[in-house]
């Protein structure tokens, strides 16, 4: 590989020769960049570029949310304050959570501070924590006056929500919630609202969090039970970068004590009760200084282990996910039927009707659809469960998609059919039965194929609601691992696995109705 | 006087500001075999329709025996006007043999069996008993038109409408359909045919009725019209179609 590489930069040099030695550099450089780069640390490569790239999911109050469309926080202010000890600028990069955790392996993000808790089990994934920078730790929220919830015990079989893959679900699952009382959502806020709605009983996460978040909102609910567990936030960088780890922990130590920390601290966090446990915190910090020391060997092993445990959770994902496409496509291909006869029927009150529903369930996203079913419907007395909540959206919208390919199948029926099926004594109800549809049925089987495999992968969508189909179980299980890229890769071959042998059935069926295409070659 | 079966009587028919059929008065008696000619656009096609009620008249009527054909009864006075189509309109998803047993099954509601019996007499009659099971699109034009026939013959009806049967035709196809359309004059159906095949209605036809501008021109039996045309225009239309 290396030798034919050289080749080619020789014979490119040559070539080139006349226009230059410069161009010769950058052909150079183009092909040995990635060699360059290997050569430096991970530090003198942020140094070099002048810029730190942080990761974070900002959508966590009061470490880092967005305020009238600007990026704040505890964790923004920190790490901007760490970009100044490191002498470089700092850019946020916004991803979701399971995002976030697969950045450093990616190479998208050089840190995650995104209220990431240090956890000896995050560290055998590979990540490589600062010194703690905060003292949390997780707590109950309930509804109001729900006194049969006093503390995490009283959560034994009863349903918890949390933010996916965060130490609050580690927590109940340490416990021994089983999984299925565990709603997992991408958003705390998503979580705290199916507890305000019934559907959880509590939600637990870090307790900061759920301070700030309920002020700003959410009147019905209220903390109880203090902190059960206490967790430190860390800064993580990825395993190939320990310089950049003591790099951020030498500045964490001069922005502690220079007082710098506490008056951000003061700023966002405004407990003074908790001064005094933090005042002890910053005393542990000199003493916990190598937290998060890492070594390769313990992050390479349990790796067959893991898979063991990711593919059986992938395959029960992809079970859902046929589940879910199966169940839509049996409620939504009748109902789009429907839809597109009254669509084209003669009696106006319903093909308004039919119209106007399809323009709306078009013309908006599908995510909100699901919000809506799952979130709003509940305030007005309509109380789903997340999986009919899931499959009652996905089929709505189906059927509105379907319904187009229906009525465009029917459109394109010869006029002239319906006249010889009338002109045979049959009235409307009949020619569209007997002659009109059986033909349009075979007409629209490439579009609904479409539609069915594109229903496939969109039901990906219903994850929001806490449902842990093929798409989420993979992003939990990435963002379990540290290394997301070869789980996402198994996720897409999952998906192929489900939309290949569906593509090759409709094919057959396409042959075994052959005869129809064969009279539109003869009438040309 | 044999029973008058089907009337058109003052037929008015627009499109929008386009006038197409203008005061029509036809009728057609049992057993009577009518050839409709004309020059295309004459209104041939939308008078055919109009007697169905495929197409509503804007003024006028169309009675079958005694009744006035409206919306509401027209579901049940089709099954005695039998139509084919200059483009045939099979139904591609059903073999020759369904395309005919369709409508009897579902719309009088005969069994599978006594239908296909029926059927396959018809497919006899129009020489295509072989080709039962093919598919309309394993059929040649002249095959399938006969199909057509055979089809609209099914529910028994008391007269045939024929709307220029064979003008979709290739040449050597026109032959075979003319000649099932023939046999079935000869059996005595009642039938109106709008046709461009001069010598053909000059054959089989009781009365020909020359169309010209949505009116009708003039009329008489084929030898009156053919060897003595009165009015310019259709002597006009006979030279123009003869000499081509």
């Amino acid at each position: 590989m290396q030798s034919l590489d050289c080749d080619r930069i020789d014979t490119m040099e040559q070539r080139l020769k006349r226009n230059g030695r410069i161009i010769a550099w950058l052909v150079c450089l183009l092909f040995c960049g990635q060699g360059i780069t290997f050569a430096q640390n991970a530090l003198e490569r942020v140094k070099q570029k002048g810029e730190l790239t942080i990761a974070t999911d900002p959508q966590y109050p009061p470490f880092e949310f967005m305020e009238n469309g600007v990026l704040t926080g505890f964790d923004v202010e920190i790490g901007n304050e760490i970009g100044k000890e490191l002498g470089v600028k700092v850019t946020f990069l916004s991803l979701e959570w399971a995002g976030v955790l697969g950045s450093l392996e990616s190479g998208k993000a050089e840190l995650i501070m995104s209220g990431l808790t240090i956890t000896e089990e995050r560290k055998g994934k590979g990540y490589l924590f600062s010194r703690p920078y905060f003292l949390s730790g997780q707590t109950i929220a309930r509804r109001k006056g729900d006194t049969s919830i006093k503390s995490i015990d009283d959560l034994k079989g009863k349903i918890a929500s949390v933010q996916t893959q965060t130490t609050g679900q580690f927590a109940l699952q340490k416990l021994g919630v089983p999984d299925d009382k565990i709603i997992k959502f991408d958003l705390l806020q998503d979580g705290l609202s199916d507890t305000r709605n019934g559907k959880s009983d509590a939600t637990v996460a870090d307790e900061p969090a759920l301070q700030y978040i309920l002020k700003q909102g959410y009147p019905e609910l209220e903390l109880v039970g203090g902190v059960f567990v206490e967790e430190n936030l860390g800064i993580a960088a990825w395993k190939t970068a320990p310089e950049l780890r003591d790099a951020v922990n030498e500045a964490l130590g001069k922005i502690i004590a220079d007082g710098r920390y506490a008056k951000i601290y003061d700023k966002w966090i405004s407990e003074p009760e908790k001064a005094a446990r933090y005042k002890e915190m910053f005393d542990t910090l000199e003493k916990v200084r190598n937290a998060g020391t890492v070594t390769a060997d313990s992050a390479g092993s349990g790796k067959s282990n893991f898979w063991r445990g990711a593919l059986p959770l992938l395959f029960n994902g992809a079970k859902l996910t046929l589940f879910l496409t199966f169940i839509t496509l049996t409620l939504g291909i009748p109902a789009g039927l429907c839809l597109a006869l009254l669509r084209i029927s003669p009696l106006l009150p319903l093909k308004f009707l039919a119209t106007t529903y399809v323009e709306i369930v078009r013309g908006t996203p599908l995510l909100i659809q699901i919000f809506i079913i799952y979130f709003v419907f509940p305030r007005i007395g309509l109380s789903f469960s997340p999986i009919v909540a899931g499959i009652l959206a996905l089929s709505l919208n189906a059927a509105a998609y379907i319904c187009e390919i229906f009525r465009a199948g029917i459109e394109s029926i010869e006029a002239g059919q319906m006249e010889a099926a009338r002109s045979l004594g049959m009235n409307y109800v009949g020619a569209m039965r007997w002659v009109i549809l059986p033909q349009t049925l075979r007409r629209v089987l490439p579009p609904l194929t479409n539609e069915a495999v594109a229903l496939l992968k969109d039901s990906s969508l219903v994850s929001v609601v806490g449902l842990s189909e093929l798409m989420r179980v993979g992003k939990d299980v990435a963002a379990n691992s540290g290394e997301p890229t070869p789980i996402y890769l198994t996720v897409a071959s999952l998906y192929l696995c489900m939309t290949l042998p569906l593509t090759f059935l409709v094919r057959r069926l396409e042959t075994k109705w052959q005869p129809v295409s064969q009279e539109n070659r003869v009438k040309k | 006087m044999t029973e008058t079966i089907l009337a058109v009587e003052g037929l008015h028919k627009s499109f929008g500001s386009l006038n197409v059929l203008r005061d029509i008065d036809l009728q057609i008696h049992e057993g009577e075999v009518v050839a409709l000619i004309g020059a295309s656009g004459s209104g041939k096609s939308t008078l055919l329709r109009c007697v169905n009620r495929l197409e509503s008249p804007t003024s006028g009527t169309v009675r079958f025996r005694d009744k006035v054909l409206t919306n509401e009864n027209v579901n049940t006075i089709r099954r005695e006007i039998g139509m084919v189509f200059q483009r045939f309109h099979l139904f591609p998803h059903l073999t020759a043999l369904q395309n005919i047993t369709l409508a009897p099954c579902k719309v009088l509601g005969l069994s599978e069996q006594e239908a296909e019996r029926d059927a396959r007499e018809l497919l006899e009659q129009v020489r295509l008993e072989a080709k039962a099971d093919n598919f309309p699109g394993e059929l040649s034009g002249g095959q399938q038109q006969r199909v057509a026939i055979a089809r609209a013959l099914a529910l028994k009806p008391a007269v045939l409408l024929f709307d220029e049967p064979t003008s979709a035709l290739d040449p050597e196809l026109v032959g075979e359909v003319l000649e099932v359309i023939g046999e079935l004059a000869k059996q005595g159906r009642t039938m109106l045919i709008a046709t461009h095949e001069m010598q053909f209605a000059q054959e089989v036809a009781h009365r020909v009725v020359f169309l010209h501008g949505g009116e009708i021109h003039e009329q008489g039996t084929p030898a009156e019209l053919f060897r003595n045309p009165k009015q310019e225009r259709t002597q006009e239309f006979l030279a123009r179609i003869l000499n081509r």
